[in-house]
């Protein structure tokens, strides 16, 4: 036995559930204009969005130049502090300053982000698409398919995330791979929490009438699967995939910051903060620009997610201030 | 009734209650209150350093770590092989010469041909458990340094004996030892006399105080008497005829090598005793070493406090922040420029000095690429070892300069001297131009090797990259985390890393320079050096041998062998509440004159 | 049940089994022992990598030597046979002796986390769910937010650097606190109860003035009579406390219209307050045992009071009268420590900076049960508050949408509908069940916390098991790191199977098969 209930991620609301069904739109029209509805989320994307755009471009990626003057590995004259000014509004050569040996620290920072972001949407991406895969195919089966994967799952959920990362990401370091094959290995490892979502969902979904019709209609299992049960179990997908890329750019700087994510010369945020600790009284920015970062990026990560969440389960909000106030007003009442 | 019982039970049961409650009460109170802690005195002097401690004995080579020589420098049972101590023969001053040590005896040189030198102990002198210091115990050390009863002879390459016994296993070798006799012990049983085969440069070092003899008898189950017997009967041993071992020598031995590596304090006392001015008294798995006053020590160094507690604090700004907090009262951290501005933010007072040991930058002679030596000289043409120097070094120790040659530091004498023999200094600066003369329009391809993990070596290795592609070169990276063991296998063409100096003896000039020398990774070979490599190995004359060292540093670097960088920079900090503390750049680091601290009022 | 529980344990050891079996291979491969001694003095070199090979089994291959090493780790099955082998370090220290040692700090740090953790979080999640779009709410939520996405080290430093030497130089200073710092903590202390509170604005502001002022004057107080050098609670704060502790209790568990169980919780609270100074002789002679003894023996005797007084509805009694005067001996005890801290902060080797920022404990400190207990806290409180913090915010945000969602439920409209108290219909309705989810998130939480106790001991210098394994990891030093994945795993499997039951028994749609 095992137990899959989840309330942050709760359930599918059946469709005729919902009061907003009879306008007769589309679900996926329903839940965009539900996710538009909530500022925060959008905002947060949008950011989200422009700061990816922006670190990719300002030093490159991969063949493609960067519009940024300096490059993150070479060395420059030492000028020290960040030579950002916000009134008036002047970059300046460094505008985050420069690290020990004299190297742009926006350039570092920047590409930085862009490894942190990498390893973020890999891990984000593959994991789920993994952990989707296998919940999908354990939950439909059931019977001794869903008991091996179930315990193969098991078997790699009992290992915390940063213990089996940091191993991981001590392969990928000693033999000399880079960040792709480090976010790889590390998706490989983190797909067991959406596996189980998944399968909990599958589990519930199969037994309902579309299903039945499908199969009726002799419909293959593994178009049941793709076309039929998945599209309606894509709202937790969605939701935990934002909540893994979250906690993996946290994973990434962890394992970084004990030495065992991504290593010098290449850089990432949580690197330049290990790197960096021992800067944070004495040259602060160069601790608390890859810092702001790191906590920026997970922050509106969350804040997407947690919109998704509200678009794609209205229900949580349907608790009215007029029925609050019913039960504030008992309690003071009562007490 | 019924009333009556039911209150007779619940009486009944609650005198039990009470009773039981009374007998667990008893049971599991303490004796009273101590009223607080257990401080002596005359205080505690706690220090944060880097790293464990794993073993009381340094010497060994799993043993022979920094901290577990700062042990045994303390405690003062390093023998010949962990070297100075304040129990031992020998401490080093600020300059590291050689300063004999009176609290424990003399030693003098009585002869040149044969060398011989004759120790002698001070009369009276007790080990920590109250037992005699006598020459049978100089001795033992003699026995342990001089591999004397050795007959092993070791497999290339897997190290393990094909043949013959290895009794003790050293972490430094018995180069001069080794070619002496069986030694005389005088009549008064207090004095030792050493006969060398051959003359010895470093007989200076030979500190025989290791281990005590009673210990080491005790643990391979027989009496002093019995041991020394056995160490005096025993013939020595040879390879080429191995006999069967000796079991009371193999057992002392066994012990010796693995019996004092520990994780936890040892409920053996007879390992903790010492000849110096501290004991060990306490220890605390992974945190705390706590050193108290040796009762039976009669020397002079005897501190102004009770006890020193050494706390091991890997992390750099936590020794910061527990230093400034009042945790402990100094600390001695790796060395960074951050450290050292954190320090003096926080007001705290920082002792810099340089570490006896330096980076450089090695040529592979085995490589092809380096086969002409114009483009040997080319590539040194480009390093850029000022600026690399001001990047790294400057920023902790901002009156360090280039060093400028491979085996002297400019606290030696001899510096200038070998500086002005060896040319090095002409290299300060890159001369792109001259080294695209020497290249002639060639753009060889340079593979350098360093370690990934160190943050000194990366930005070397950047800053050389940045400049040799200016002269033509094209820079591989071939640095590694696993670089230590890509050193001696040659698939590089230049390496970068350091070497570290005991700060007295000459042993690594044959390790390094000559050829086939175990630390000659480089594979260089010149038979001129390999001639007075040897010479100074034999030379007892301290001006000659000099001389030696200037000719042979400036040999290698007619050869382009390749380019001393910089001296590590060390720092110790305190908060002020102790004061005494003084820079020392070896090993022993920050302990080295804890025998004259005292807590600041 | 019983078969159940016999095919749990079965699939767990199989399970356990599996695990390790990946993680050793994986970790085997992650790097080579042997780097340490590669290039060093080369007289030495072979001879030392021939003895480490031999003494771990270097030669044979990662997936073989697992099972040598599982052959030593099943002995530690036998039990009192004291004769566990869980193979030696690169040191050659055996990892069975210094596991435990390990493990005493770590496990301390994360139980205490943890605990505090679920209390605190599962309290301001039902609050904010309660008060949902209230400021407070809204506050909390992004605080949680904030925390979620911020790395443990970064908290780590940032309470070294504020909080430790902040407090120690306020301590050192004389304690005395500016006005101004007292006049905005007194503002924030009245917006907050302003809104838990909650009702009409008339009530809104008089909430305000009352807890602000109120807040104001204990601090100045405090301040003023060097409360922080000389902390305690004094049998004024005692009677206080009790009293509050007793009201605060009855409201509940069965709410102050019970007067059988609001008697049961006034005895009880007058009893601690007896033992408050009947016990002062015994404090100084106790030992942690005794301690504990105490304590459980007074809670029996608040469930005696409640079975006597209880009447027709004991359960809510006895529940009134136990966690009223186990509450109250907490508060008791803290009294005593609060006393010896004197003596602590002034002891010579403290020298008045209690907080500290490095290890588990002083080195060489000796003391009574109060001083050593206060010596921990000091080093722990800061580890500990980095630590819980992150999974603070998860379960607030569990227990604000588990009530969310369970208040929305036919069920709770229903016992509205037929008139239960809101009280009645918060605390026995909707928190059982809300409890439910929070049951599986201790289970993954307590791994999650495992694994964030890596970073945490590593930033404070203290030397428990996830300093082991990330500095063991680091020189491919295989044993201790499995030794650690043997303890993380056994106590991440108990706590699955411990949610599992508790599940069954909060839920009983859940049948235990």
């Amino acid at each position: 036995m095992s137990v899959n209930i989840q309330l942050g991620v709760p359930t599918q609301p059946e469709p005729e559930d919902r009061p907003d069904a009879v306008v007769g739109k589309s679900q996926g029209r329903l839940i965009f204009e539900r996710f538009l509805q909530n500022r925060i989320s959008v905002v947060s994307l949008v950011l989200f969005v422009l700061v990816i755009v922006f670190a990719f471009s300002a030093t490159g990626f991969g063949p493609i130049p960067g519009w940024w003057k300096h490059s993150f590995t070479s060395l420059n004259a030492q000028a020290g502090a960040p030579s950002l000014s916000l009134w008036p509004f002047s970059l300046g050569d460094h505008p985050f300053g420069q690290n020990r040996i004299g190297v742009d620290y926006f350039a570092l920072v920047m590409r930085g982000i862009q490894n942190s972001v990498i390893v973020m949407l890999v891990i984000g991406g593959l994991g789920t698409v993994v952990g989707t895969v296998i919940g999908a195919i354990a939950g439909y089966y059931r019977g001794w398919v869903d008991a091996v994967l179930m315990r193969i799952t098991d078997v790699f959920i009992v290992i915390p995330a940063i213990v089996i990362g940091a191993v991981v990401g001590q392969t990928a370091g000693s033999s000399g791979l880079g960040v792709w094959v480090l976010s790889i290995l590390l998706a490989l490892v983190s797909w067991m929490s959406i596996a189980r979502l998944v399968r909990a969902e599958f589990l519930s979904l199969r037994e309902r009438e579309f299903v039945e019709a499908a199969r009726v209609a002799g419909a293959s299992d593994m178009r049941i699967i793709f076309k039929h049960i998945l599209p309606n179990a894509v709202g937790v997908v969605i939701v935990s995939a934002t909540l893994l890329a979250a906690s993996a750019i946290l994973l990434e700087t962890g394992l970084s910051y004990l030495g065992y994510g991504i290593r010098p010369p290449e850089s990432s945020l949580g690197l330049l903060i290990s790197d960096n600790q021992s800067a944070f009284s004495t040259r602060p920015w160069l601790y608390w620009w890859p810092a702001l970062f790191i906590v920026g990026l997970a922050l509106l990560v969350n804040f997407v997610g947690d919109g998704l969440r509200d678009a794609f389960d209205p229900r949580q909000k349907r608790f009215k201030r007029r029925k609050m106030r019913e039960i504030t007003d008992t309690v003071a009442k009562r007490s | 009734m019924t009333n009556t019982n039911r209150w007779a039970r619940r009486s009944a049961a609650a005198v039990a209650a009470a009773g039981v409650t009374a007998l667990v009460l008893a049971g599991c109170t303490t004796g009273g209150t101590e009223g607080g802690d257990d401080a002596a005195e005359g205080g505690t002097i706690t220090v944060a350093v880097t790293n464990e401690v794993t073993s009381l004995n340094g010497s060994t080579p799993q043993g022979n770590l920094d901290t577990n020589g700062m042990v045994g420098y303390l405690t003062g049972t390093t023998g010949s092989s962990g070297g100075a101590s304040l129990g031992g023969f020998y401490t080093l001053d600020e300059e590291f010469n050689i300063v004999h040590n009176d609290n424990i005896g003399t030693y003098e040189k009585t002869a040149d041909d044969p060398l011989t030198v004759e120790y002698k102990l001070n009369d009276g002198l007790k080990w920590s458990d109250g037992e005699d210091i006598t020459a049978d115990d100089l001795l033992v050390g003699w026995a342990i340094g001089s591999g004397y009863y050795n007959d092993a002879t070791l497999d290339e390459a897997t190290g393990e004996p094909t043949s013959g016994t290895q009794y003790f296993q050293l972490a430094g070798s018995t180069d001069g030892l080794d070619t002496t006799a069986m030694p005389e012990i005088s009549e008064d049983g207090l004095g030792l006399t050493l006969v060398y085969g051959e003359p010895f440069v470093d007989w200076e070092l030979g500190n025989l105080l290791d281990k005590p003899a009673h210990v080491l008898a005790e643990q391979a189950g027989v009496t002093e008497e019995e041991f020394i017997q056995v160490l005096m009967d025993t013939p020595k041993g040879d390879p080429a005829n191995p006999v069967e071992p000796n079991e009371t020598l193999k057992a002392a031995a066994d012990f010796w090598n693995t019996g004092y590596d520990f994780t936890s304090m040892p409920t053996d006392e007879s390992l903790l005793v010492a000849s110096g001015p501290f004991i060990m008294s306490d220890y605390t798995p992974n945190q705390s070493m706590t050193f108290s006053k040796n009762p039976e020590y009669t020397g002079e160094d005897v501190p102004a406090y009770d006890e020193l507690v050494l706390r091991f604090v890997p992390d750099a700004n936590a020794q910061v922040t527990a230093l400034q907090n009042g945790e402990v009262n100094a600390i001695y951290p790796q060395a960074s420029a951050d450290t050292l501005t954190a320090l003096e933010n926080a007001n705290q007072t920082v002792i810099e000095g340089d570490q006896l040991s330096y980076d450089h930058l090695d040529l592979n002679f085995g490589s092809e690429v380096f086969a002409d030596a114009n483009v040997r000289e080319a590539f040194l043409k480009t390093i850029p070892r000022q600026q690399i120097l001001e990047s790294i070094i400057t920023p902790i120790n901002p009156s360090a300069e280039v060093l400028n040659s491979q085996i002297f530091v400019p606290a030696n004498t001899e510096y200038t001297d070998a500086v002005a023999a060896s040319g090095y200094d002409a290299y300060a600066e890159p001369d792109i131009e001259g080294a695209k003369e020497l290249l002639a329009g060639a753009t060889p391809t340079i593979r350098i090797l360093y370690n990934t993990d160190n943050p000194n070596r990366v930005d070397s290795f950047q800053a050389i990259q940045a400049s040799a592609t200016e002269a033509g070169f094209i820079i591989e990276d071939a640095g590694s985390p696993d670089w230590s063991s890509l050193l001696p296998g040659g698939e590089y063409d230049a390496s970068i890393f350091g070497w570290i100096s005991p700060g007295a003896g000459n042993s690594a000039l044959a390790q390094i320079f000559k050829t086939a020398g175990g630390g000659n990774y480089n594979k260089y070979s010149n038979a001129e050096v390999d001639e007075m490599v040897d010479a100074a190995q034999t030379e007892l004359d301290p001006e000659a041998l000099g001389q030696l060292k200037v000719q042979i540093d400036a040999a290698t670097a007619a050869d382009f062998y390749g380019l001393p960088l910089f001296q590590s920079p060390g720092l110790f900090a305190t908060n002020g509440t102790v004061d005494g503390i003084e820079f020392f750049g070896n090993q022993t680091g920050i302990v080295w004159n804890a025998q004259d601290w005292t807590i600041a009022e | 049940m019983a078969s159940f529980i016999l095919r749990r344990i079965a699939v767990s050891v199989l399970i356990l089994l599996a695990a390790s079996f990946i993680m050793y291979v994986l970790a085997a491969n992650s790097g080579d022992p042997l780097r340490d001694l590669r290039g060093g003095n080369p007289a030495t070199e072979a001879q030392l990598i021939a003895a480490r090979t031999a003494a771990l089994d270097l030669d044979v291959p990662a997936p073989l030597r697992w099972f040598l090493w599982l052959g030593g780790a099943a002995q530690c099955l036998i039990p009192f046979a004291n004769s566990c082998d869980l193979g030696l370090t690169l040191n050659n220290a055996e990892v069975a002796t210094i596991l435990p040692s390990a493990m005493l700090s770590t496990l301390q740090l994360v139980t205490v986390a943890t605990l505090s953790a679920i209390l605190l979080g599962v309290v301001v999640g039902i609050v904010t769910a309660l008060r949902q779009y209230s400021g407070f709410d809204l506050t909390i939520t992004f605080v949680s937010f904030f925390l979620f996405s911020l790395p443990s080290f970064l908290v780590a430093v940032l309470l070294k650097e504020f909080i430790a030497i902040g407090f120690n130089n306020f301590l050192q200073q004389g304690g005395a606190i500016p006005a101004v710092t007292v006049i905005v903590i007194a503002i924030v202390a009245g917006l907050i109860w302003q809104v838990l509170i909650g009702g009409p604005l008339r009530r809104r502001l008089t909430v305000f003035a009352i807890s602000a002022v109120a807040t104001g004057v204990v601090l100045g107080y405090m301040a003023v009579s060097e409360w922080f050098q000389n902390p305690g609670l004094g049998p004024v704060g005692i009677l206080v406390g009790v009293a509050v502790v007793a009201i605060v209790t009855t409201l509940l568990v069965s709410g102050l219209g019970n007067r059988r169980a609001l008697t049961t919780a006034g005895i009880s609270a007058a009893l601690a307050f007896v033992a408050y100074f009947a016990l002062q002789g015994l404090f100084d002679i106790s030992s942690v045992w005794t301690l504990l003894f105490v304590f459980l023996a007074t809670v029996v005797v608040g469930l005696a009071i409640g079975w006597l007084l209880g009447g027709p509805d004991r359960g809510q009694s006895m529940r009134a009268g136990a966690i009223t005067i186990g509450v109250s001996m907490v508060l008791v005890f803290l009294d005593r420590f609060m006393q010896s801290w004197p003596d602590y902060v002034n002891s010579s080797r403290i020298n008045g900076r209690p907080i500290a920022t490095i290890g588990s404990q002083t080195p060489g400190f000796n003391g009574d049960v109060w001083l050593t207990g206060i010596d921990s806290f000091t080093h722990l409180l800061l580890p500990t508050i980095a630590l819980l913090l992150i999974s603070f915010a998860q379960y607030t945000r569990y227990a604000r949408a588990g009530l969310l969602e369970v208040l929305n439920q036919d069920y709770i409209r229903t016992a509205r509908a037929k008139g239960l108290p809101e009280r009645t219909v918060v605390m026995r309705h909707a928190f059982r069940n809300m409890l439910i989810p929070i049951a599986t998130i201790v289970a993954t939480d307590v791994g999650a916390l495992l694994g964030g106790a890596v970073i945490t001991e590593r930033v404070f210098a203290i030397s428990g098991m996830g300093n082991l394994f990330a500095t063991s990891l680091g020189r491919t030093d295989l044993n201790p790191v499995m030794g650690y994945f043997l303890v993380i795993a056994i106590v991440a499997i108990t706590f699955n199977f411990l949610a599992d039951l508790a599940y069954a028994a909060l839920d009983p749609r859940v049948r235990v098969r």
